[in-house]
């Protein structure tokens, strides 16, 4: 058993360093190496041979960023545990060579490393029996989509879908858009092929008419209810795929474009089953249409209604203008729209509905509606695009209501929905008095966590994720939400959403089953283990977990679910006990990082620890390495798998040392989050807001700590940021525990 | 339509302007470069921008009123620019035709001129107008003799013709041109417009004879010349024409031109001075037709540099083009051959010249000419309204 420390002198390294005072700190802990290209295969098997010879096991490479040559410096992680000191990125790139500054710096990474790699311990691999089976909610396109492609990888499907036949929204299109050239044409619906196909498939067992009464479990092993036709089945799954679609906006909101209150006033959604009779007719009286009028966004990007843009009543009004237009060659279809938002290829749908001599769109808003005595109606639009208010007769009106994630309750309006999850608030009794407490309301997966029946929300019912890096990922590990259940779009590009939620299903049971974390820390085997003889209850890790990992036995005393975990290490930095801890992450690891640094005794210079996200501003310090950006040479980085795991007792640790200040440089939080693990950088922030009671009771300035946001692509304001912070702890003068 | 009109698609409006040439004025999507790059646009509430739109939507009403397509002088910056391909340079010609068509009188004549399809018709009136008149008058056949084109066709016919034709054009012209200024008087103009009509019409007359509009549409200069040869050409053989009718009625003096006429003679006073006046007669007249057949070259030569990038001619454009080139090589043959003095085909090719001498002279009010009449208006009352940029 021991430590081997390996220096590389490459990439500027050797030159700017003192390489013999690194190797006296490496040699402390045994055996310490230099070489001078560290990544070749000779600098490799330099590594092995000391692991084969020398028993070494801890592996210290003090070389580059531990974000590249990850294929080089690979060792059995559960064998050894390999730790990387940044002397290349993060010192040498950024600072003077041979400068004493810079040594000292170079010399405290070593040191951090070390200890590191010293408190950290191979994980014990937790593999498991897993159900191979994933649970599709919601037989529509997306749905069966995902079942198909669950069953083409080899796995098995359940399909649970709500209504009496599969097809959903799809089956219920005259025709649809086309996706690929020539874009002139309508076509038929594919559903139809989807839904035979998941009928007459071995591995897709369909539940019609069943809602979900129950999910109980983790990943790998949920144990799932049905309530099918008043019947209760059970079985098991290893993952779910939530694909429960849209509904439309209740469009007797809509008093201000007569609907209800006109006949000939309807839906898009009613304009489908009207064209499916093959001509358009007014509802009133049976005559054919002469003029459809469409009206655009009715109801949505609008704070009263619709918030938001549904993506894809653009498509269909161009669409059912063109039904239209096939119906009867002399009828005129009007689309009024406030933006034609015809996304991606499909511009070229736009420009050929366009080039009809019968479809007139304009910019413009639709000031008024009015009836006749025949009820044709005339409707009053204000034509931007030809600068005038125009009165414009219609047989038929069709109002392009928006799409609302089926998440929604019946009854819940999608502007005015509790935060986080949907429910209602209520006033509950309580000792210390009357507290409004939230209850949220169980809808469709009912699932048995602490945490609530269903998945959290970010904004208007859509299930949290993150859009752009992970959009599948829900906050409850193994569920995954596909098509427009989490954001509004269209059959073909559910299509590709439910194959993609899939892949992440199956690769959901498949590491859990190897004990390993899915994304974003992917293959990680390592599990956070509790020390609960010293838990004394104070739920702070079951509330802050972002995940839902934690349940509590009626005392209050979390009770694992280790595979719903994505060890951020949230929960460790939550924890006034300090009981949770991770073989290779703990508080008493970092703790001791912060020890083996040589805290300057004097100097003008404020001497300033950062925490940071290795997801974020790990790899911003990198550009700024790489881009040979020169920071501030008294800081001291200490990366962190998420600020959320930024334990209190550090920061007083740092301070009582006579650090001079500490800054926490995390995700950006709030509706437009960067946080790989969604609540990270927000607890750790109101973590610090309790911050003020530990300094209070070391007698030091609140404003000694800080965190700023900071996003991969921000590393050109480092400069400015660390400056800053360091000029503002002049200020305060020094840390007057320095020395002790 | 703000004034409470009903909106109704007029798709079979629509479908003829996409018909007519302007296929591509659907593809608008109202981005406004077009009305950016143009010269000519007033800033306020520019073209071709709107009336693309007014065209997609088939609002017939506003564009025949609309003043604006008669300042464009179709230098296509905007079609070149136009990211979409709408070319809106060719919609505002489109346009323009429509409204001659749609001010026409007689309707039917703005009709038979304004069909490429009943070309053949509008050829065939003055042939069988001619042929009848020949025949009556017993000159349906090849004289003998010397070429004389009057033992043909005696001059007296031929005047008698065209002098009317003349006169029923300008008669024609009147009643368009006032059913057009009545369209194009109405709001948002027409409380601008008020008097100030001669002096916008002299400083009219004097942009279209110094070409100053041409000379800011920056894509293609060479229409400037070709413009200008073909106006001048045409105004040359205008003068040309008059002098010969007076040389006729007031000098009487009959061509063939016989230089030692006693009474030309006593009028001019020398030998001398009768074969100047002669030659600067015959020289002013050749050198017009000459002006006006390069600039129809010319028209060709543009045209088909153009193949079709920025622009597309449409059929009412060739046709214009190839008359007067037709009414050139027409002309300047039967010249030739009267010189060669081959009767068999001077005479027939003299006919064919009158014929196409007819379509560009009784026509004038429905074909692409008649921009002459109502661009002018528009330009005048344009700049009785404050809306012309110069």
């Amino acid at each position: 058993m021991g430590l081997g420390v390996y220096i590389c002198t490459d990439c500027g390294i050797g030159e700017s360093l003192n390489i013999e005072a690194l190797q006296k700190i490496g040699g402390k802990m045994g055996n310490c190496k230099t070489h001078p290209f560290l990544c070749s295969k000779e600098g490799v098997d330099l590594i092995k041979s000391d692991i084969n010879s020398e028993g070494v096991n801890k592996i210290v490479i003090a070389a580059c960023s531990q974000r590249v040559n990850t294929d080089n410096f690979d060792f059995d992680p559960l064998l050894y545990v390999t730790e990387r000191v940044n002397l290349r990125e993060h010192v040498v790139w950024m600072q003077p060579p041979n400068d004493p500054k810079t040594q000292a710096m170079a010399e405290d990474y070593l040191n951090m490393g070390v200890v590191r790699a010293s408190k950290s311990e191979p994980p014990v691999p937790k593999t498991t029996d897993v159900t191979r089976v994933v649970l599709v909610i919601g037989g529509g396109v997306t749905g069966l989509t995902a079942a198909l492609e669950v069953e083409k990888a080899g796995y098995k499907a359940v399909v649970v879908e709500k209504s009496a036949a599969l097809g959903g929204w799809a089956k219920k299109s005259y025709k649809t858009y086309p996706s690929r050239a020539p874009y002139d044409k309508l076509v038929a619906p594919s559903i139809d092929a989807k839904v035979q196909a998941v009928s007459g498939s071995k591995n897709i067992t369909v539940h019609l008419d069943s809602a979900i009464t129950s999910v109980e479990g983790e990943p790998g092993m949920y144990d799932v209810e049905i309530d099918k036709k008043g019947a209760k089945e059970t079985f098991k799954a290893g993952a779910v795929i939530l694909a429960t679609g849209w509904k439309p906006y209740d469009a007797n909101n809509l008093v201000q474009y007569g609907y209800g209150r006109f006949k000939n006033v309807i839906t898009n959604v009613q304009m489908e089953d009207l064209a499916s009779k093959g001509k358009i007719t007014r509802p009133s009286d049976g005559k054919t249409a002469q003029s459809v009028l469409f009206v655009q966004c009715a109801g949505q990007r609008d704070e009263n209604h619709v918030p938001y843009c549904s993506s894809v009543c653009c498509n269909v009004s161009l669409k059912q203008a063109k039904y239209v237009r096939e119906a009867n060659p002399d009828a005129g279809a009007f689309i009024i729209y406030k933006d034609m938002r015809a996304t991606g290829v499909y511009e070229n749908f736009y420009k050929a509905m366009q080039n009809d001599e019968g479809i007139f769109l304009a910019k413009g808003e639709v000031k008024g509606i009015e009836e006749e005595a025949d009820a044709s109606l005339i409707v009053i639009v204000d034509n931007q695009l030809l600068g005038k208010e125009m009165r414009i007769r219609a047989d038929v009106v069709v109002l392009a209501t928006g799409m609302i994630s089926s998440m929604l309750p019946e009854g819940k309006a999608v502007n005015s929905l509790t935060k986080e999850y949907i429910g209602d608030m209520v006033v509950k009794k309580t000792q210390d008095g009357e507290i409004e407490e939230l209850m949220p309301i169980p809808h469709i997966l009912n699932l048995k966590y602490r945490q609530g029946p269903e998945i959290p929300h970010l904004k208007y019912g859509f299930p949290d994720s993150h859009f752009v890096c992970f959009p599948y990922e829900t906050r409850r590990t193994g569920i995954y939400a596909a098509g427009a259940v989490r954001q509004p779009m269209d059959s073909y590009q559910s299509s590709v959403d439910a194959s993609g939620a899939a892949l992440k299903a199956i690769q959901c049971i498949e590491l859990t089953s190897q004990g390993k974390a899915v994304h974003p820390r992917a293959g990680d085997m390592s599990f956070p283990e509790f020390r609960l003889e010293s838990c004394t209850q104070c739920r702070r890790c079951t509330v802050e977990c972002p995940f839902g990992v934690l349940d509590e036995d009626e005392k209050g005393t979390p009770r694992e679910h280790p595979y719903r975990c994505r060890r951020c290490g949230t929960c460790m930095g939550a924890c006034p006990q300090r009981i949770i801890s991770f073989s290779n992450y703990s508080v008493d690891m970092v703790s001791q990082m912060l020890k083996s640094m040589e805290v300057p005794s004097e100097g003008d210079e404020p001497f300033i620890i950062a925490l940071i996200c290795e997801n974020d501003a790990y790899p911003a310090l990198d550009m700024a390495g790489l881009n040979r950006v020169h920071l501030n040479p008294n800081y001291r980085f200490i990366s962190l798998r998420c600020l959320g795991g930024t334990n209190l007792v550090w920061i007083s640790d740092a301070l009582s040392k006579g650090v001079d200040g500490v800054i926490l440089m995390g995700c950006k939080y709030g509706d437009d989050y960067q946080c790989h693990f969604v609540k990270g950088s927000q607890v750790a922030s109101e973590r610090l807001g309790k911050v003020q009671e530990t300094l209070g009771r070391l007698m030091l300035e609140s404003e000694r700590v800080t965190q700023i946001q900071l996003a991969i692509n921000e590393w050109d304001t480092l400069p400015k940021i660390m400056e800053e912070f360091s000029e503002k702890l002049k200020g305060f003068g020094p840390n007057p525990y320095k020395g002790f | 339509m703000g004034d409470g009109t009903v909106f109704t698609p007029d798709i079979g409006f629509v479908r003829s302007l996409k018909n007519s040439g302007a296929d591509t004025m659907k593809q608008c999507y109202q981005c406004a470069t077009c009305s950016t790059v143009c010269e000519l646009t007033p800033s306020d509430n520019p073209f071709p921008r709107k009336e693309m739109i007014m065209a997609q939507w088939g609002l017939k009403d506003e564009l025949v009123a609309d003043p604006d397509i008669w300042l464009c002088h179709n230098c296509n910056d905007c079609s070149k620019y136009c990211p979409r391909g709408a070319r809106p340079g060719d919609v505002l010609s489109v346009l323009r035709k429509a409204v001659i068509a749609e001010n026409a009188f007689p309707r039917f004549m703005g009709t038979i001129v304004g069909n490429t399809k009943l070309l053949l018709v509008a050829l065939m009136i003055p042939v069988v107008l001619f042929l009848c008149v020949l025949n009556a008058s017993g000159h349906l056949n090849i004289p003998d003799g010397e070429v004389v084109f009057r033992k043909f066709f005696p001059i007296q016919l031929v005047d008698s013709i065209f002098v009317s034709t003349a006169m029923a054009v300008v008669f024609v012209f009147a009643i368009s041109v006032g059913k057009f200024w009545r369209k194009l008087n109405v709001n948002p103009y027409k409380l601008m417009a008020h008097s100030m009509l001669l002096p916008s019409l002299l400083e009219t007359l004097k942009e279209i004879v110094l070409h100053k509009k041409f000379q800011k549409c920056g894509a293609n200069l060479d229409r400037t010349w070709t413009h200008r040869l073909v106006l001048f050409g045409f105004i040359g053989l205008f003068i040309t024409t008059n002098w010969a009718v007076f040389n006729l009625y007031v000098l009487k003096w009959d061509s063939p031109y016989v230089k030692d006429d006693p009474n030309i003679l006593m009028i001019l006073g020398s030998q001398a001075a009768v074969m100047l006046y002669y030659a600067a007669f015959k020289i002013f007249g050749n050198v017009s037709a000459l002006v006006l057949f390069i600039g129809s070259l010319m028209l060709f030569s543009n045209r088909m540099k153009d193949k079709g990038v920025n622009s597309v001619s449409s059929s009412f454009d060739w046709i214009f083009a190839t008359i007067v080139f037709l009414v050139c090589i027409t002309g300047l043959a039967s010249e030739m051959l009267r010189f060669a003095n081959i009767a068999q085909l001077a005479y027939p090719v003299y006919f064919v010249h009158l014929v196409f001498v007819f379509y560009i002279i009784a026509y004038l009010p429905y074909s692409k000419l008649a921009h002459m009449v109502y661009r002018t208006t528009a330009i005048v009352y344009a700049k009785m309204a404050n809306r012309d940029v110069m």
